[in-house]
């Protein structure tokens, strides 16, 4: 309002007085409308918002106080004088019964009438101000009304539990979610609570309650509720009041039991490869100790054969953590992909080729037939050589002397097949369907003397399954085993 | 009496053949017969054939469990009961498998009279050996 000059209506029938009070106040910065009837006036002080309104007594058309009435009915906060030349008390306590702000005698001087505008105006700029904040506050309890029903909304969405207790052990409030997370069929408010929750939990509360301690406090425990099925975590806050004097406890109750799960099937796999690793350092160690050791008599040659088994053992050990660090890295996907157009045949034919000198040692025949027409792959190079090595050489390493290996592909549907065969010592059934267990390696008296880290298909699977393909085992104890390997046709 | 004198034969399972070797080895220099197995079930055989004064298996064979189900089987029978059986495993609290034979009641579920940690340690070894004779 400030911004503005005072917006004025002045209405009056006679011409001299109307002129010349606009020219007056449009002088002092008024902008100015005027009117020269009642019926003018009711016209212009209904339909603008006016600031003030001098409003003549005596009009030929309409009562002064007639229009008066019908602006205030319409602008009950433009500020009305009634101006007259015929004044008198009874007039003036009706006007003023009607909503005038004031009343101006007539004739009147310029500075008693910019007088009494001043004062109107500063009337019309406090009602307007005070109208504002109680606008804002009723919209305010509005909000609040609607914020605490959204809250609530809220609190009974999330899956956490939320669960406060007052200081004698009562509940106060709680959602949908502690009822669930903590296993329990019904709460009431006002229930006595400290009896229903977990021990543990009981034991954070009530020493929070004991201690009535007006600070922030939290603590969180991990319960299993349900044997193997629920575990929780429940983080245990202190409430305060405002003048920070002790209210009660906020539970917040979270269902961890898929975190729980995945962290015993880290935890096992971390045994293992801690197992796994131990092995081969103490062998090796157990041949250093023998040889260092005096008291033991050994030969030259037996020294000789002991440290070479020791490096066989080590080999085995870079072998394991090299397997290990390629899990690692499938698992963090932060391996580069490099997806490239590769033709199954060349892949298959060099790794054959790499494996030459086992094959060789162990006179084996690989009988490969192999489609120059097959589609190409969109793989990375390095994935595929090490998909076929690792089966290729099991091939080799679970064959039989002057065994054969047989690798064909065929194109089924929207795969191709490749599928390698050998004539080895074959799996027990048992054993076929621990193959992909991490470490799982088939032992019996057949397998004695084959190395192996145990992660040779687990590192198999893992790319097959990061193609979308599927791997197969067929397999006869004593004849042989059948891998087939899915890998999906690359649409072009 | 020495514990050499009351043990003359020990039996050796374990399917790690660098092992086996080492601790046979280990064992003869300190005067004991080693009689030795590479599996749980090839064990048992070699423990009814030899009659072994004392037994040091093994935990994770074939099977994770062999080591606990070859002392089960020695155990088991007359003659098992009478001799010491010790077992031999790397899987202990720094691996993160909890177990031991401190308690009676887990003596009696494990069925081995003590456990020894890989490596083997030959000190330690003799002294539970002795252990169970006292």
């Amino acid at each position: 309002m400030e911004d503005r000059n005072p917006y004025i209506l002045i209405v009056d029938d006679e011409r001299g007085l109307r002129l010349g009070t606009q020219r007056l106040l449009q002088s002092e910065d008024f902008t100015v409308d005027t009117a020269e009837n009642g019926t003018e006036g009711i016209l212009l002080g209904t339909r603008n918002d006016y600031d003030l309104a001098i409003i003549d007594m005596k009009m030929p058309d309409i009562d002064g106080l007639e229009v008066l009435k019908e602006i205030k009915k319409a602008r009950p906060n433009t500020v009305c004088f009634i101006a007259t030349a015929f004044a008198s008390y009874d007039t003036a306590i009706e006007a003023t019964r009607i909503g005038a702000y004031s009343y101006i005698p007539k004739p009147f001087t310029p500075e008693e009438l910019l007088h009494q505008l001043e004062k109107g105006y500063n009337q019309r700029v406090l009602t307007i101000e005070a109208e504002k904040l109680r606008k804002e506050r009723e919209e305010r309890l509005l909000e609040l009304a609607s914020e605490q029903s959204r809250l609530k909304t809220i609190i009974n969405s999330i899956s956490g539990g939320v669960l406060v207790v007052n200081k004698s052990g009562e509940v106060v409030y709680f959602n949908n979610a502690a009822l669930k997370n903590l296993n329990l069929d019904s709460l009431t408010i006002g229930q006595y609570i400290l009896d229903k929750i977990p021990e543990k939990a009981t034991e954070i509360v009530s020493g929070f309650i004991d201690g009535a301690t007006a600070e922030n406090l939290t603590k969180s425990i991990q319960i299993e509720l349900i044997k193997d099925t629920l575990f929780v975590e429940i983080i245990c806050s202190t409430v305060l009041n405002n003048d920070s004097s002790f209210a009660g406890v906020v539970l917040i109750i979270r269902n961890i039991t898929e975190m729980k799960k995945i962290e015993l099937v880290k935890s096992q796999f971390v045994s293992m490869v801690a197992h796994e690793l131990k092995t081969p350092v103490a062998a090796v160690q157990g041949f250093l100790k023998i040889i260092l050791d005096d008291s033991i008599p050994i030969t030259e040659d037996q020294q000789r054969e002991y440290l070479s088994r020791s490096v066989g053992r080590l080999q085995g050990l870079l072998d394991l953590v090299n397997d290990l660090l390629d899990i690692s890295r499938m698992e963090l996907k932060t391996k580069q992909r490099e997806l490239g157009s590769l033709r199954l045949k060349e892949i298959l034919e060099s790794t054959v080729q790499f494996l030459k000198f086992e094959c060789e040692h162990k006179n084996i025949q690989v009988i490969s037939g192999i489609p120059d027409n097959l589609p190409v792959l969109h793989a990375d190079h390095n994935e595929l050589t090490r998909l076929f090595t690792n089966i290729i050489s099991n091939a080799i390493k679970y064959n039989i002397e002057n065994g054969k290996i047989f690798i064909t592909v065929t194109e089924e549907k929207h795969y191709l097949v490749i599928a390698i065969s050998d004539t080895g010592i074959g799996l027990k059934e048992e054993d076929r369907k621990k193959l992909f267990h991490e470490f799982f390696r088939a032992k019996n008296e057949k397998t004695r003397g084959i190395s192996g880290t145990g992660l040779g298909l687990t590192i198999v699977q893992r790319i097959v399954d990061s193609y979308h393909g599927k791997i197969t085992v067929e397999s006869e104890y004593g004849k042989g085993s059948t891998f087939k390997i899915y890998l999906p046709k690359t649409n072009k | 009496m020495t514990i050499q004198e009351r043990v003359k034969k020990i039996l050796l399972v374990d399917d790690d053949f660098d092992l086996l070797e080492q601790n046979k080895l280990l064992l003869e220099s300190r005067g004991f017969t080693v009689v030795t197995a590479d599996s749980g079930s090839a064990g048992f055989e070699t423990f009814k054939k030899e009659m072994p004064d004392a037994a040091i298996v093994d935990l994770i064979m074939e099977e994770h469990d062999a080591g606990f189900v070859l002392c089960h089987r020695i155990k088991g029978t007359k003659y098992g009961k009478r001799i010491p059986v010790l077992m031999l495993t790397s899987a202990t609290y720094d691996t993160g498998f909890k177990f031991g034979a401190g308690t009676d009641e887990e003596k009696e579920w494990i069925k081995c009279d003590g456990i020894l940690n890989k490596p083997v340690i030959v000190e330690e070894l003799l002294t539970k050996l002795e252990d169970f004779f006292e």
